[in-house]
């Protein structure tokens, strides 16, 4: 049977990473398109932080129906994090998570990201893709805390954009 | 003394006999039933989109009417504001003004001609209302986690009170439309229930909190109801028995058996047992549950309440409900898709006609087509929503001149067209060269999860046969030259498929075998199994091994496995698939085949292997067999199901139906 396996996962790889170079580019497009219709008195930064915000809104109701309650609040919030890193793994990061000092506190570690270098790659402040990100993880938070009558909130402690080797973010129960 | 609308004597028949207890009458309130039997109310999209009752819907309530022989009739859920909110279905019938009564008052008057009882539902539909509005209302605004249905926006306490009233204003209008009984629906994440569940109740107030706060709206509609239509007209309610919500945080069960105790005590006359939601993830009323499973929840809500409990849901036979009540379990068989799939159901269960039921086959193509915004109809049942069509119901229009017919093939869709075509007066013969009825539902009906219920489709459509007269040639292949030495008027080709065989495999490959022969036992089946089609046949075969230990994959054209299946029933198969670690590569091709593995190809060129022991073809194409040697005859001819077309068992039977119709 005439088959090639390497060159068949070659074909695959490069095709991945190429769709996934396309989804930065294609962000970064129509920020700029969105840039020049608000006109130059619009705040790139709010503009960008509008998108994410819809975004994560966007993303958030999309892990609804993934996520499940049966097995505890522990493996629910697990599922969670994984689900997030998840997105951004699909992106082309590498992402893990790992577990904090209490079951309802998680760490989400990412190793190496595309999209400080989509950023650079189109002038775009390092600060901006830090806070786009956060916006993200943020605003999905908000139906998943609704919807499963939770307060989890995700913090940033170190950001690959400023200089900090990684993105550590905390994922926790919120202490009232 | 109880009112007794209508008297029944049911002695004189054998299914008294068989189901006493199904047929001895009951107290509900102040109103004497005559029988456990009841028609549960169902939405049928029927109606007007601005909610006026349409002569389609009061023919298909009549139907079931007359059905129910002279037990409870219930038209379908009125929903009950101006906003429409509280509207789920397009064709929902209305309530929320005196000018629908006119309406409302021919279905009461169609239920009452065949001398049963009418009942009145009220269903705001709540979380998953909203139909043709951008928000749908309820306690408090979780959102939703299945994108069809709408946001939600958080009702306010006036909005609250007004809903109240809006439930007692319609339960007068169901009262002066001449409706005997009224029912509050409090299931599957209709408002009501969005109140009683902590899921979607997150309020503080009043109407929310601990479960007597969840409840309180529920207690001051049932309160208000009552006191609106008086002591002679029943009031019960339908309440999950369990929610099926674990995942999300739900009500727990023994909460479930709390709100029948505050039910009862606000007042209603009965119970009507439910369970799951329509977000729930658990199969409740799929084939794949098996008959009778749900009966524990009404032994459960009798031991907490004392009036009359009732429930539907998988009792397809009355052999389940007739236990049931003999044993003070359960007090009242509703029915929900039995009726859609026969009217007739229950009738032909008194009259000791067993056979002539056409059952159903819980499919759910039947709310499939609900939640899509289309009107109601049935897989198994192409009367259903065409009874008010002359030519359809209740009997086939006869035929203007008798024809000898000839039908080829005795599968579902031969069976239907005999028997109607022999009800409308032709003389009809069925040929197959099988010795058995049911075409290649025989070996379909293999496959697991629940799928040898298919079969009651040819058990009725034998029954039917026999009844008008249709003459059976089996074990008799069907060639050129029969045709010609029979010179029917018509010939009917109902010969099912044939097997695609598969280009890149060799013909004489002896690890290549047909769907039939895995599914029938006659071919030897190795550990390694890859499933050619990943339509349902593929499905079903791929399932019948895996469940035997074999490892299988299955790959297929289509975009997605079980393109072809409703989705109402596709999501079980998916999770079958996942459990029994069944893959499956869809829109991909098997482009060359080898001695022990075989190469796929997906739809955008990458290329992998496969290993295999056993390669099962599922792939139908057409079977165009004898139309050239009937059309050379010049003979009439049609060619009906699969042969025309490979779909499905409900294809099959209603190509049947409507041609049986034309000849």
């Amino acid at each position: 049977m005439a088959f090639d396996a390497e060159k068949e996962i070659t074909k695959l790889w490069r095709d991945l990473g190429s769709a996934q170079s396309e989804v930065g580019k294609t962000y970064m497009r129509w920020r700029r398109a969105a840039l020049e219709i608000a006109g130059p008195g619009a705040d790139p930064t709010e503009v960008s932080l509008k998108a994410a915000r819809i975004i994560g809104a966007e993303f958030g109701r999309s892990l609804l129906p993934r996520l499940n309650w049966l097995k505890g609040e522990e493996a629910w919030l697990i599922s969670l994090a994984n689900q997030l890193a998840g997105q951004w793994a699909t992106q082309g990061a590498q992402v893990k998570v790992e577990k904090g000092a209490n079951p309802f506190e998680l760490f989400i570690k990412w190793e190496r990201c595309p999209w400080p270098t989509f950023a650079k790659e189109y002038d775009v402040p390092m600060e901006e893709d830090v806070r786009c990100c956060d916006a993200i993880l943020e605003t999905s938070l908000m139906d998943i805390n609704v919807f499963f009558n939770v307060e989890y909130h995700i913090e940033t402690l170190k950001a690959i954009p400023r200089g900090q080797g990684v993105c550590l973010r905390r994922l926790a129960k919120r202490i009232k | 003394m109880a009112r007794v609308l209508f008297e029944w004597d049911y002695s004189s028949y054998p299914g008294a006999k068989s189901y006493p207890n199904l047929f001895n009458p009951i107290r509900i309130g102040n109103l004497m039933i005559p029988n456990r039997v009841k028609y549960a109310a169902t939405e049928d999209n029927l109606n007007s989109h601005d909610g006026f009752v349409t002569d389609a819907d009061v023919a298909y309530i009549r139907a079931r009417a007359e059905g129910v022989i002279g037990g409870m009739c219930f038209m379908q859920g009125v929903y009950m504001d101006q906003a429409r909110k509280g509207q789920g279905y397009v064709g929902q019938a209305a309530a929320w003004d005196d000018k629908f009564i006119p309406g409302l008052k021919r279905l009461a008057d169609a239920i009452h001609s065949q001398r049963a009882i009418a009942g009145f539902q009220l269903m705001d539909c709540g979380r998953v209302g909203a139909v043709d509005v951008p928000y749908g209302h309820g306690p408090s605004a979780v959102p939703q986690r299945l994108r069809i249905f709408r946001p939600m926006h958080e009702m306010t306490i006036p909005e609250i009170e007004e809903m109240v009233q809006q439930h007692v204003d319609a339960a007068k209008r169901g009262v002066t439309a001449g409706f005997d009984v009224i029912e509050i629906s409090g299931i599957v994440g209709y408002l009501i229930s969005n109140f009683v569940s902590k899921y979607t109740n997150r309020r503080s107030d009043k109407y929310g909190g601990d479960l007597r706060g969840r409840m309180q709206a529920v207690v001051e509609i049932i309160q208000g109801v009552k006191k609106a239509v008086g002591p002679d007209i029943p009031v019960g309610i339908r309440l999950c028995a369990e929610e099926l919500l674990d995942d999300v945080r739900g009500n727990t069960p023994e909460e479930s058996m709390q709100t029948y105790v505050i039910a009862e005590e606000a007042g209603v006359d009965y119970i009507s047992v439910t369970a799951g939601w329509q977000e729930s993830i658990v199969p409740v009323i799929s084939r794949d549950v098996p008959m009778g499973s749900w009966l524990h929840l009404a032994k459960r809500a009798k031991q907490h309440v004392k009036i009359p409990v009732q429930m539907a849901y998988r009792l397809f036979l009355p052999e389940f409900p007739e236990k049931a009540i003999a044993a003070g379990e359960l007090d009242m068989w509703e029915i929900c898709r039995s009726m859609i799939a026969d009217p007739l159901m229950p009738k032909k269960v008194l009259e000791g006609r067993p056979n002539e039921i056409r059952h159903c086959v819980a499919c759910n193509l039947c709310l499939a087509r609900l939640f899509r915004d289309a009107p109601m109809t049935c897989y198994i049942n192409p009367m259903c929503a065409h009874e008010h069509v002359e030519s359809y119901y209740p009997k086939p229009v006869a035929a203007d001149e008798k024809k000898q017919v000839m039908i080829v093939g005795a599968g579902p869709a031969g069976l239907e067209c005999a028997h109607v075509a022999a009800r409308r007066g032709h003389e009809v013969k069925v040929y197959d060269k099988r010795e058995e009825l049911g075409g290649s539902l025989l070996e379909a009906s293999r496959a697991p999860y629940g799928d040898d219920e298919l079969m009651t489709c040819v058990t009725y459509q034998k029954t039917m046969c026999e009844k008008y007269g249709v003459e059976f040639r089996l074990g008799t292949e069907v060639t050129a030259d029969l045709i010609g030495e029979e010179m029917p008027d018509v010939v009917v080709l109902a010969t099912g498929p044939v097997y695609a065989p598969l280009p890149s495999a060799a013909a004489d490959n002896p690890k290549v075998v047909g769907v039939l022969d895995v599914l029938s036992g006659k071919a030897q089946v190795g550990d390694k199994v890859v499933v050619w089609g990943n339509r349902k046949p593929g499905i079903g075969v791929a399932l019948y091994l895996a469940k035997q230990g074999k490892k299988v994959t299955i790959v297929g054209k289509e975009k997605s496995a079980g393109f072809d299946v409703n989705p109402s029933f596709k999501w079980r198969y998916m999770i079958y698939l996942r459990q029994n670690k069944v893959n499956a590569y869809n829109d991909c091709d098997i482009v060359e085949v080898g001695q022990s593995e075989l190469l796929v190809r997906t739809f955008d060129g990458y290329r992998f292997p496969l290993q295999y022991d056993t390669l099962v073809l599922t792939e139908r194409r057409p079977n165009e067999d004898l139309k050239a040697a009937v059309q050379g005859e010049g003979l009439q001819l049609y060619v009906i199901g699969d042969a025309l077309m490979p779909r499905n068992l409900s294809s099959a039977v209603h190509d049947g139906y409507r041609i049986g119709l034309r000849i």
